[in-house]
């Protein structure tokens, strides 16, 4: 048996141990997320439009990751919308930065592996550098707009005539909360899993300026950073939807 | 709606903008700071194209373009020289440059004077992202964004500091540094959110127990399936031993995320017990389960989109190279998939023991 796949069956043990038909439907969420994403590769790789394939794959991620997670269906709802807000705005972000800050596919410290491949494959890998800045950043909003819009869920069950100002509020206090643990999620994650060219960048006595201009660091380092401003933005635009629909219901 | 206006803050964003461009303004004539040689671009003139085919049928385009600009620094400061630069439409390593961009430049002295360019000078949108998300961070969330900012600036230094270690060790011992790394994070983390507090304590009892533990039974499978499906060699800039440096990213990636669900339970399960004092043990456990097994998908999630997301590019030029699906995925995607999957455990088992620890050891009164 490959590794992965007891990985896979000790996680699917746990998941079904610790959150038994929650736990499971997690475990499906992770696998059919790898199947989208998988296809978005393949399918960009058989020169559909990288950014249309990303939009369509990324949608249904967030409708999987979102709906597969165990919230009730009026929080998922609500999470689902304020996510695909956060989405839009960060592909109009993104898409300009990426052509500015030209950090598309590989960098010098790659050479060794690009050897003997043919890199001129007709694909432009500034639309797949906009790609992978989309689909790494979908995680970290769906788990903010779900975090903040079941926290606020749980608030107006609590207090049935709470006031749509008053939610607006909450669901700052809350974001308050969750945005230390979220960023050390991201940035953790981003020293973990560059470990290898940090230690690059030591062993070859990279100077400052150097790594502040490295194609490699600055392509995984901006991507952190548009997660970070999707888990900032999550917070007013999940809080903003959920007291809006509470205000039009209560009307 | 004017209490809402009135509450948006004007002054803050205004000196953000300010100093924001001052910012930018300066990055973007920072070429004196520099050792390498800046070349900007003030005329770009398109020379000739060239159709191309690979082995594989790929069709492209490759241009070749003259470059007419000035040095910024350095011994041939305000010297003008040309430089021709060839690129292609897919621009995997090269790139078209437009009038007004800078890039490093390599002078060759001999025979003649003669220049190369090198890569582009990309510090200024790296700044500019970098300062949007600091100053929105502090924007919205005023201290929080603050304090937040605050751990990550220290941890930074921490892990440059472990970085400089291993460095000095030869790559020795990667595994040992980065774990005791791996506990000083969490404790200096988990200290500047929570302070000496017992809530403190089992947050970061919790954190590591089950970070080592998930990393412990990754070495376990290894052993068993003899790490079949683990390709060490397709590992990316590599400068030491694979295996522990493999291990030590895991140990880390995962730490956050573990850290992220052991707070949220534990502060929760804290909250509960304040309001409920006469709770008992086996039910602060089970309100501690149902709270984690909602948040621990999402959050798999998270690290899953990251650590598999970075290897896009490279599986979409294996593809294209004529490589099956089975090859590109086990030659770029299996290492973040293992990182994935052992991060996942992590986060899962987080779960029942940050439930577990706290209704053993939280006071009566939930009092932190």
């Amino acid at each position: 048996m490959s590794s992965i796949a007891l990985l896979g069956i000790i996680l699917l043990f746990l998941m079904l141990l610790v959150g038994g038909r929650q736990g499971f439907n997690s475990f499906i969420s992770l696998i059919l997320n790898f199947g989208f994403l998988f296809l978005a590769i393949v399918l960009i790789s058989f020169h559909l439009s990288p950014l249309l394939v990303t939009l369509v794959v990324g949608t249904i991620l967030l409708s999987l990751t979102i709906f597969l997670s165990g919230v009730n269906d009026e929080t998922g709802k609500l999470a689902f919308y304020s996510s695909l807000f956060v989405l839009i705005i960060l592909v109009v972000l993104i898409i300009p930065i990426e052509y500015w800050s030209q950090v598309q596919g590989f960098g010098l410290e790659d050479s060794d592996d690009l050897e003997g491949m043919s890199l001129m494959i007709g694909i432009s890998f500034v639309k797949i550098s906009i790609a992978t800045a989309i689909l790494s950043t979908l995680g970290a909003i769906a788990e903010s707009t779900m975090a903040i819009a079941s926290g606020l869920g749980e608030i107006t069950e609590q207090h049935p005539d709470i006031s749509s100002k008053r939610l607006l509020f909450d669901g700052f206090f809350i974001g308050k909360q969750i945005i230390g643990t979220t960023l050390n999620t991201l940035f953790f994650g981003l020293f973990g899993g560059m470990l290898a060219l940090f230690i690059w960048f030591f062993g070859l006595n990279y100077s400052f300026g150097n790594i502040l201009n490295d194609k490699v660091f600055n392509a995984e380092f901006i991507i952190i950073l548009f997660s970070l401003i999707g888990v900032i933005l999550s917070i007013p635009i999940t809080s903003a939807v959920i007291a809006h629909n509470w205000k039009r219901k209560h009307n | 709606m004017k209490k809402i206006i009135n509450k948006i803050p004007l002054k803050l964003i205004l000196m953000f903008i300010i100093m924001g461009i001052g910012l930018i303004t300066f990055v973007k004539n920072d070429a004196f700071l520099y050792r390498q040689p800046i070349f900007r671009i003030d005329k770009a003139e398109f020379l000739h194209k060239n159709q191309t085919t690979d082995t594989f049928q790929n069709e492209d385009v490759e241009y070749t373009q003259r470059l007419l600009g000035t040095i910024l620094n350095g011994k041939y400061k305000d010297k003008k020289v040309v430089i021709n630069n060839t690129y292609s439409n897919s621009q995997a390593m090269d790139k078209k440059y437009i009038k007004g961009q800078q890039a490093f430049v390599i002078i060759h002295k001999n025979p003649s004077l003669n220049v190369t360019i090198k890569d582009y000078k990309r510090d200024v949108p790296i700044v500019f992202v970098l300062f949007l998300a600091i100053s929105l961070m502090v924007i919205f969330l005023k201290m929080s964004g603050v304090t937040a900012l605050g751990s990550i600036f220290v941890n930074s230094l921490l892990f440059i500091l472990a970085l400089l270690i291993n460095n000095h060790a030869n790559g020795a011992g990667v595994v040992i540094i980065f774990s005791v790394l791996a506990v000083i994070f969490s404790f200096v983390t988990l200290l500047m959110v929570l302070g000496f507090t017992r809530q403190m304590w089992i947050t970061l009892g919790s954190t590591l127990t089950c970070t080592f533990m998930s990393v412990l039974i990754g070495l376990i499978v290894f052993t068993i399936t003899h790490e079949r499906g683990i390709f060490y060699e397709s590992m990316q800039y590599v400068t030491q031993s694979p295996r522990p440096l493999f291990l030590a990213g895991t140990l880390i990636g995962s730490l956050g995320a573990v850290m992220d669900e052991s707070t949220d339970i534990i502060s929760s399960l804290f909250t509960l017990k304040h309001e409920h004092p006469q709770i008992s043990k086996k039910q602060i456990f089970k309100s501690g389960q149902n709270i984690g097994k909602s948040i621990m998908g999402p959050l798999i999630n998270v690290l899953f989109f990251i650590f598999m997301g970075e290897t896009l590019p490279m599986a979409i030029l294996f593809l294209k190279n004529g490589n099956s699906w089975g090859y590109s995925f086990s030659m770029n995607m299996s290492l973040g998939m293992v990182q994935s999957l052992i991060s996942a455990i992590g986060i899962v088992l987080a779960v029942p023991v940050s439930s577990f620890l706290t209704s053993i050891f939280i006071k009566e009164g939930g009092n932190k």
